[in-house]
């Protein structure tokens, strides 16, 4: 009893489990904050050239813009032509011969002036286009002296991001080494444990088994009796079983006597057909003697009916098992069922 | 009796076709102004116009073409007449097709109707007693039909046949068995 | 030590297993007789046929010589084939009433019924008191009286025999019924053929036509007054309707050709029959009234042997029509032929039975003809006959016995028997060479 206690106290199990669970978490802790690491920096380097191929791709769009000046012309235009037409009328009024010439003259100068101020106005989206594509191209070059410069740190910091990570797996190389120490000597504690704490077990095993002998010993002729009463039931049991199939085959070889007997004494009438039933309930006395017929279903044709009753009280003696018990169960009261199958 | 007779009648016309058989069937080419009686025959029997020729076949070639037509159609009578004597023709069990050496003796009453329009026949259809009364009936007539069509066909009008069936209501002979059957499955003509 | 363990574990590991098995089987062995009670089916019947005693008739006053009352009609429930009549020297006692029935006795004789009965004469008439009574059933099944004229004393015969069948076996009784049938006599060179009526045992037979030339196919009116049959006597096929109570006459086809096969309709109006005016024999349904036809088949080949079916609506034939002749059936007048023989090369003559179940025919079989039938229902062809030149069937209007005509000795008779092919029973062999029967319905 006292051997039984200490081995549950040796084997206890919060000593040595503890230091494998620390270290694990603490592996566990720099793995992850390793892997951590790794898998942030990626994705923030990554993104950058897209967006940057994006807006070069948007900053080409503005150029062709110059859609202001075709609402702008047709207002003066307009009023260019009141003006002359307002003068012209007064000319036509006054001198109407030299008002084709005039009038020739003065569009002539329209359009003149016309061409200039197309010239002025292409030469003017000229010099804006001019602007603006400096402009772009400054602004190309800002972007790309920019982007350099990103690409310049971004690079620096990810040779710092290396360093550091190669520092780090030093550390861990390190960590894993003396941890592989550690759980060596641990393992190496364990089986000395477990072979002692399996030592223990064996013993306390033998006595348990022994004890159990002692007891089963004890219980030995308690469990003969009990077998032997079983015995003696399952043979009653058997007996009886014997029996019933016994009375069942005996009863089968009745059945069969009665049936042919019926056959015999049965004359189906010519009015019967093969969907004709009647079923009689017979009670017969001990002797084979019939005592009462009941019809407890009727053909629904009379001249069946009567043939089948007719022959159930044609036998004079029904042949019946000598034996009472199988009389009783099986012949003391049973149906008849008279259906043709195969007129002639 | 009757049927003795038959026999013979058979047997001469069978003698009478053997003999036919050693002239030559050239000789009725040559018969392009025969009449049409004669032509028939020859395309059914295979030419037994020369018939009783034969037996002075010697002198033959001495007759004049006018003596050999009369001696030719002369035979030719006597040949026909032989088989007219044969009236009676039969048939396989429920069939009312006309049997090959029957046609030949059916062509010659064909003929001899044709040749006499005021001559009648009675067309009498019979069956043997197997199977039904009425089934039978149908099947004499069947039969007298049968040889109707053909008296026609070669030549007989239909005004002067007539048919009816008796069924197997009138045996020939009497007895069950094949030998009666065969004799009762029958077309007889009678000449009234 | 450790071994007694063992084996002691595994016995107690078996144990209650062993223990249910056996409950169970007690609780079955216990409910089997409480729920379902023993039952025994019975789906042959015997044989033989039924045992039946039929006691020589009690008579007081003068009785007409001939045949007696219950020998009559013993031989009518013999004819049937479905009773076996007790010689009357084996009986035990000849009660003539009911009181003087002694159970016991006719069981010791193996007897299920027992028919006993008394005549009286009363004037120029018999009258009959008689009982039927059920041996096992200890009960009396019928009794009743019937009388007729003293010249008349076979119909007062099958008048019981059919009250006694009906009482046995549900169905009436064919037995006050006539056959029409034909005989041919040679004697002396001239063939004489007769049409002759009797009663269904052949008794009391009567010419109605006599003629040098054929007589057939004798049909049955419905209400059982009149005959259509062929003759030839003008030397050619004639179908007649011949009024058996006056004996005249009528002609109702003489076409040219065929004139054959007459089948009454049945309402009596109309014949179907088989002529072959229009060039081979056809079936065409002559108004008897009016003598209009109506062609019902249009076949090159025969057509012939009509008879309605028993819905009236559709009619049977034989047409050989798929090279040898075969029962065909047309559901409406105007539907197409179904062929219903496949059974060999030659069925003919279909005869129907009155409730569509059946039909009868004559079926070659190797080189024998026999009558056969067809369930049509299950198109399940029975052979009905062992005889082997069997023509003309002809079904009781009950549907229970079938007449027909076949060779014995080189001459025809009639033999009846029952219509599911049980016990046959020859006509008497003094009717001669008898051919084409024809059993009536049952007059109305």
């Amino acid at each position: 009893m006292r051997g039984h206690e200490r081995d549950v106290t040796s084997t206890g199990h919060p000593p040595w489990k503890s230091p494998v669970a620390l270290s694990v978490l603490m592996h566990g802790l720099i793995l992850g904050v390793a892997l951590a690491g790794w898998s942030w920096s990626v994705p923030r380097d990554e993104p950058q050239p897209p967006s940057i191929s994006a807006r070069l791709v948007t900053q080409n769009e503005p150029e062709p813009s110059p859609v202001t000046e075709p609402t702008d012309q047709p207002d003066r235009d307009e009023e260019r032509r009141q003006e002359e037409e307002e003068r012209q009328r007064q000319e036509e009024a006054e001198r109407r011969q030299a008002e084709e010439e005039e009038r020739a003259r003065e569009e002539a100068r329209r359009i003149q002036q016309e061409k200039e101020r197309e010239q002025q106005r292409q030469e003017e989206a000229a010099e804006r286009e001019r602007e603006e594509q400096r402009k772009a191209e400054e602004e190309a070059a800002r972007q790309k002296a920019e982007a350099e410069a990103r690409e310049r740190e971004r690079q620096k910091a990810e040779e710092e991001k290396r360093r550091q990570e190669e520092a780090a797996r030093k550390a861990e190389e390190e960590k894993r080494r003396a941890e592989e120490q550690r759980r060596k000597e641990e393992a190496e504690r364990k089986a000395r444990e477990e072979e002692e704490r399996l030592e223990a077990e064996r013993k306390r095993r033998e006595r348990e088994r022994r004890l159990k002998e002692q007891q089963l010993e004890a219980l030995a002729d308690e469990a003969e009796q009990q077998r032997e009463a079983e015995e003696r039931q399952r043979k009653e049991a058997a007996a009886a079983k014997a029996r019933e199939s016994q009375m069942l085959s005996e009863s089968q070889k009745y059945q069969a006597l009665i049936r042919e007997r019926l056959s015999q004494a049965w004359y189906p009438p010519s009015s019967a057909t093969e969907e004709m039933t009647a079923r009689l309930q017979i009670t017969l006395l001990p002797t084979g003697e019939l005592a009462d017929v009941k019809l407890v279903s009727s053909s629904g044709n009379t001249a069946f009916d009567n043939s089948a009753l007719g022959a159930v009280k044609s036998l004079n003696r029904y042949p019946i098992p000598d034996d009472r018990d199988t009389f009783e169960r099986y012949f003391r009261q049973f149906t008849i069922e008279f259906n043709p199958r195969r007129l002639r | 009796m009757k049927l003795a007779t038959q026999q013979k009648a058979l047997a001469l016309v069978f003698s009478l076709g053997l003999v036919a058989g050693c002239s030559s069937t050239g000789g009725t080419a040559e018969d392009g102004s025969d009449d049409s009686d004669v032509s028939a025959v020859d395309q059914e029997g295979g030419s037994t116009v020369y018939g009783g020729d034969d037996e002075d076949g010697v002198s033959s070639a001495d007759m004049t073409e006018e003596e050999r037509r009369e001696a030719e159609a002369r035979a030719e009578r006597a040949e026909e007449e032989a088989m007219r004597e044969i009236t009676t023709f039969y048939f396989d069990f429920d069939t009312a097709e006309i049997k090959s050496e029957a046609r030949e003796v059916l062509v010659a009453h064909a003929r001899y109707l044709q040749a006499n329009p005021d001559q009648d026949v009675r067309i009498e259809g019979h069956a043997d007693e197997r199977g039904t009364k009425e089934y039978n009936l149908a099947l004499g007539e069947r039969r007298a039909n049968a040889v109707e069509r053909f008296l026609v066909v070669n030549g007989a009008s239909r005004s002067q046949t007539e048919t009816i069936s008796y069924g197997e209501e009138k045996p020939a002979v009497d007895g069950s068995d094949e030998s009666a059957w065969a004799q009762n499955r029958r077309v007889e003509l009678v000449f009234q | 030590m450790m071994g007694t363990q063992m084996t002691n574990r595994t016995n107690t590991g078996t144990r209650l297993p062993a223990v249910a098995w056996l409950l169970m089987i007690a609780v079955m062995v216990g409910s089997s007789p409480a729920s379902a009670e023993l039952l025994i089916r019975i789906t042959e019947g015997a044989d033989s046929a039924i045992p039946v005693a039929v006691v020589p008739f009690a008579e007081s006053g003068d009785m007409p010589s001939g045949d007696k009352i219950s020998s009559i009609v013993q031989d009518d429930l013999t004819m049937t084939g479905e009773f076996r009549p007790l010689p009357a020297e084996k009986m035990l006692s000849l009660p003539s009433k009911g009181d003087e029935v002694y159970y016991r006795d006719w069981r010791l004789l193996g007897q299920r019924y027992v028919l006993v009965g008394q005549l009286t004469r009363k004037g120029d008439r018999i009258e009959a008191r008689y009982e039927l009574f059920d041996v096992n059933r200890e009960e009396r099944v019928m009794g009743a009286t019937a009388s007729s004229s003293v010249n008349s004393t076979r119909s007062l015969a099958h008048h019981i025999s059919d009250r006694v069948y009906e009482a046995i076996t549900g169905v009436p009784g064919a037995f006050s019924t006539k056959l029409a049938y034909v005989t041919l006599e040679r004697a002396g060179g001239k063939p004489r053929y007769r049409l002759q009526v009797s009663d269904v045992d052949g008794k009391r037979a009567r010419v109605r036509l006599e003629s040098e030339e054929p007589i057939l196919s004798p049909a049955w009116s419905p209400d059982a007054k009149k005959l259509a049959y062929v003759s030839f006597e003008t030397g050619k096929p004639a179908i007649y309707i011949h009024e058996l109570s006056s004996g005249d006459r009528t002609r109702v086809a003489d076409y040219r050709g065929l004139n054959s096969a007459p089948a009454w309709s049945e309402d009596g109006r109309s014949l179907l029959v088989t002529l072959s005016k229009d060039g081979n024999a056809e079936i065409y349904k002559l108004d008897i009234e009016s003598r209009s036809l109506k062609r019902l088949t249009n076949h090159w080949s025969i057509d012939t042997e009509p008879t309605w079916d028993h819905t009236g609506e559709g009619f049977f034939f034989t047409s050989d029509r798929s090279g040898g002749p075969q029962i065909y059936h047309k559901a409406t007048e105007d539907a197409e032929p179904r062929r219903i023989t496949f059974g060999s090369r030659y069925n003919a003559r279909p005869r129907p039975d009155n409730d569509g179940k059946y039909v009868y025919y004559v079926h070659q079989r190797d080189k024998a003809f026999h009558i056969a039938r067809t369930d049509l229902r299950t198109e399940e062809e029975t052979v009905l006959t062992r005889t082997e030149s069997d023509e003309s069937p002809s079904l009781a209007p009950n549907g229970r016995m079938l007449i027909y005509a076949t060779k014995q000795g080189g001459d025809s008779v009639l033999t009846v028997i029952a219509a599911d092919g049980g016990a046959a029973y020859s006509l008497p062999a003094s009717q001669g060479d008898v051919r084409e029967p024809a059993w009536s319905p049952i007059a109305r």
